[in-house]
């Protein structure tokens, strides 16, 4: 069982996420906990002492009737291993606070996997911005951002140039080493087409057999390996046929970057 | 369901009558075949002929035993007003072959009007953009002027996406299941497209009523990828998913930030270059 956090809010990407956890633990079997931050105006906030503690059970309360509204809602069969953590956020940390608790509690509670629900948007800059924020750099397992409800059966590693294989494949492995998906390991070489095009796979070069070899060792059965040649745009919607896709977290913009945030499936990012 | 198709007897037309079966077989919907003349006393036969043929195959599709439309085979036609013609069959459902006299868009329109229509289909020649009998602006205006929806059928593509691009308005039940049926028809994948004012104005509206989609359609058990982009982005992509996709634009009230957005023109310019189809729900 993979201990797993999942960040719940109520709102679109939230429901996805819940739905998406409930699909994946048919194939990866979660021991999933809740985790929600309430972030109260800032005018509302008053007091020291028990006048805090007294508005902040209330404010703590409103969160778990949130909790409890969008579980009621979605209606998942995934059983949660514990009572959703809600967390009060103060005004002078503003929305720093929220990720510092979550990033606390993921240290803290030993959880494998975190999952947030992040609705795809077409301005790659977003994405960069849930990538680069403290919940990305700073958390102490691999982030799964779920942008869609994707019901395939098969999910990829994505590879490329810059993705080291060890790394990709070690922690990818951790998450999906006992899971049930089929898996296929997919090469992006950028070059501006017209249209999307698969090369051979020799194509992939060193990176590729290397990453091969590795899941090789795990006794990992890949069902295809394809080189794909195309822009970040063309990829991505390549990659909405998976359930998800795995790489390593991206440092900086870079074409690979591009590629995870046009993906439509979720994006399961290690490293 | 009533569906009104204009027809012609231009290749175009030909063309769109295989996905009317196909609509027509999965919405056991009544069916209206227009056709538009200039003025005469009697109808064109060529346009008659033309009619009763696209009539048959569309019975064609269908066995004997499920066919939900009377006989039309010896029914003759009926003058119900001036320049207005009618032959129709009732079985489970009406099925009824129209011609009119008139200008084509003018005519289209009202006779939606008049029946209740709930959807339009047309087809277009794209050679020139999207044409019809060799004038550019009729698909526009009767996309601009139903009272329903439209779709403009221009290329049957083997279309692989449906990209539905909504705002904060409400959706009708029937443009929903519209939609899931080009879902169905095509085999297609769906994407639920919402778009907000730049700067978040209605956020949360338009992510309650993508909610609402994602769901409608999952009961369906049709996947949704869903995407949020803002206003500034919406010409862009909309004319980039055109390319590929069937573009169902969900126009709304007065309010609608799709109606603002996309001006006469703007629909015009996507009728135009468009490789598939243009659907603009109502």
């Amino acid at each position: 069982m993979l201990k797993t956090l999942l960040y719940v809010n109520e709102d679109l990407a939230s429901s996805i996420a819940l739905r998406f956890t409930d699909y994946l633990n048919k194939f990866v079997k979660l021991s999933l906990y809740i985790i929600h931050v309430e972030e109260p105006d800032a005018k509302e906030q008053v007091g020291t002492g028990w006048v805090r503690r007294t508005w902040e059970d209330g404010v703590r309360s409103s969160g778990k009737r949130l909790v409890d509204r969008m579980l009621r809602t979605e209606n998942i069969d995934c059983p949660l291993a514990g009572r959703p953590k809600i967390v009060v956020e103060e005004s002078d940390f503003l929305g720093e606070r929220k990720d510092r608790e979550v990033v606390y509690e993921l240290g803290n509670g030993m959880y494998k996997l975190f999952i947030k629900g992040y609705l795809d948007s077409a301005d790659p800059e977003k994405f960069y911005e849930l990538i680069s924020s403290k919940l990305s750099t700073e958390t102490s397992c691999p982030m799964l951002v779920v942008k869609n409800l994707s019901l395939s059966k098969k999910c990829a590693l994505l590879c490329a140039d810059s993705v080291d294989p060890k790394l990709l494949v070690e922690k990818s492995m951790d998450i999906l080493g006992d899971s049930t998906f089929d898996l296929d390991l997919v090469f992006f070489k950028f070059k501006e087409n017209e249209e999307l095009r698969v090369l051979d796979p020799k194509e992939g070069g060193s990176y590729l057999r290397e990453t091969e070899a590795l899941l090789a060792e795990r006794d990992k059965v890949v069902n295809n390996v394809t080189v794909l040649s195309g822009t970040p745009e063309q990829v991505g919607d390549y990659l909405k046929d998976y359930a998800l896709v795995a790489s390593t977290l991206p440092s900086r913009k870079s074409m690979r970057m591009y590629t995870l945030a046009h993906s439509l499936a979720s994006v399961l990012l290690v490293g | 369901m009533k569906i009104l198709v204009a027809l012609d007897t231009q290749k175009y037309s030909r063309k769109i009558v295989k996905d009317v079966a196909r609509l027509a077989q999965n919405t056991l919907a009544d069916i209206v075949f227009l056709g538009v003349q200039a003025e005469t006393a009697e109808p064109a036969e060529e346009l008659t002929l033309a009619l009763t043929k696209y009539q048959q195959d569309v019975y064609s599709y269908f066995s004997s035993d499920e066919l939900p439309y009377g006989d039309l085979s010896q029914a003759k036609w009926q003058k119900e007003d001036k320049g207005d013609w009618l032959i129709s069959a009732k079985g489970i459902k009406e099925f009824s072959l129209r011609i009119r006299s008139g200008g084509v868009a003018k005519q289209v329109v009202q006779v939606a009007r008049d029946t209740a229509c709930d959807l339009i289909i047309l087809g277009c020649d794209e050679e020139f953009g999207c044409e019809w009998d060799g004038e550019m602006n009729v698909p526009l205006r009767i996309a601009e002027d139903a009272p329903c929806s439209v779709l403009v059928i221009k290329k049957s593509l083997a279309v692989k996406q449906i990209v539905s691009i909504l705002d904060q308005s409400v959706v009708s039940q029937d443009a929903l299941e519209m939609v899931n049926q080009l879902v169905t028809l095509y085999d297609a994948g769906l994407k639920i497209v919402g778009v907000q004012e730049k700067g978040g104005g209605k956020k949360d509206q338009i992510e309650q009523r993508m909610v609402e989609l994602l769901r409608y359609y999952n009961e369906r058990e049709v996947s949704g990828w869903v995407t949020l982009i803002d206003s500034e982005q919406v010409k862009k992509y909309v004319t980039n998913s055109s390319k590929e996709a069937i573009v169902a634009l969900w126009m709304g009230n007065k309010q609608s930030l799709i109606k603002r957005l996309f001006s006469q023109s703007m629909v015009d310019k996507l009728l135009s270059t468009s490789r598939s189809s243009v659907f603009i729900l109502r």
